[in-house]
């Protein structure tokens, strides 16, 4: 894999954390406004 | 399900798909610019897109802290804080951006060039709206200086992203918006820089509405504690 495509990668994968980590933020903080923990 | 809630359920995973397609392009379909050291030039697709979150940020957190002084309505304060840590957030992966594609084009992280200088004040000037928010207990009076020192501090926006820049001489390219008023990229890389920026618009939409229903769930139970 050349350089460009494995940092095409990493840049993926911290994406896709940083999107599972605040979809899941998003669906609590759902869960405690309809009063919920 | 209706299909606002089938929208609801779904946008998310459209925008996860959408940057997801950027990060691809951005690296792999655009070509890299002309007159850049290697692939850096890649790094605009990111770089400026958070540049301009974090003022379109500060300028919301002055809309909502004028609103609060004029209405007196905790929901603005609320709004403003939020903006303003949205704000400083993506100010601060510009300027980390902006170090990156400094070390490759220049060789050294830091230059202490005009933009570079420029945005360490804004850093430190909205750094501070955080320090002042914590250094006041009381709530109305903590909101009132707060607006008041938001409205200050997007005064200097203008100066230090718009200004100051444009009238020293800079190591920072000429950007997007340039003084000739002509898009100087090729339409590939336009095209791309279009789609991140639409998709990062729409991600710190997302996270400020996170953090303002967060911070209004807080109070709330701040409030019913204290009953």
């Amino acid at each position: 894999m050349s350089d460009l495509g494995g940092i095409m990668l990493v840049t993926l994968i911290i994406w896709a954390g940083l999107f599972l980590y605040v979809f899941r933020l998003d669906r609590k903080v759902r869960r405690l406004e309809r009063g919920g923990s | 399900m209706s299909r606002e809630g089938g929208f609801r359920a779904v946008w998310p995973w459209l925008l996860f798909a959408w940057l997801a397609l950027v990060i691809w392009a951005a690296f792999l379909w655009a070509p890299a610019a002309a007159n850049f050291k290697g692939q850096s030039s890649r790094i605009v697709f990111f770089h400026v897109p958070m540049a301009w979150v974090a003022t379109v940020a500060f300028l919301g957190s002055c809309i909502a802290s004028i609103r609060y002084l004029r209405r007196r309505n905790m929901e603005d304060d609320i709004r403003a804080e939020a903006a303003n840590s949205l704000g400083l957030t993506f100010a601060v992966l510009a300027t980390v951006t902006g170090s990156i594609f400094a070390k490759i084009m220049w060789g050294s992280y830091w230059n202490w060039d005009p933009r570079e200088t420029s945005i360490t004040f804004l850093l430190l000037i909205y750094a501070a709206y955080f320090a002042l928010r914590a250094a006041i207990p009381d709530p109305e009076r903590r909101a009132t200086m707060a607006a008041v020192y938001s409205v200050l501090a997007f005064v200097t926006v203008p100066f230090l992203v718009f200004v100051v820049p444009r009238i020293y001489w800079s190591l920072h390219p000429d950007t997007f918006i340039n003084t000739q008023g002509k898009i100087k990229m090729d339409s590939r890389m336009f095209q791309v820089f279009m789609a991140s920026l639409a998709g990062f618009s729409v991600f710190a939409g997302w996270l400020y509405s996170i953090e303002v229903r967060l911070e209004r769930i807080r109070r709330r139970r701040q409030q019913e504690e204290l009953l």
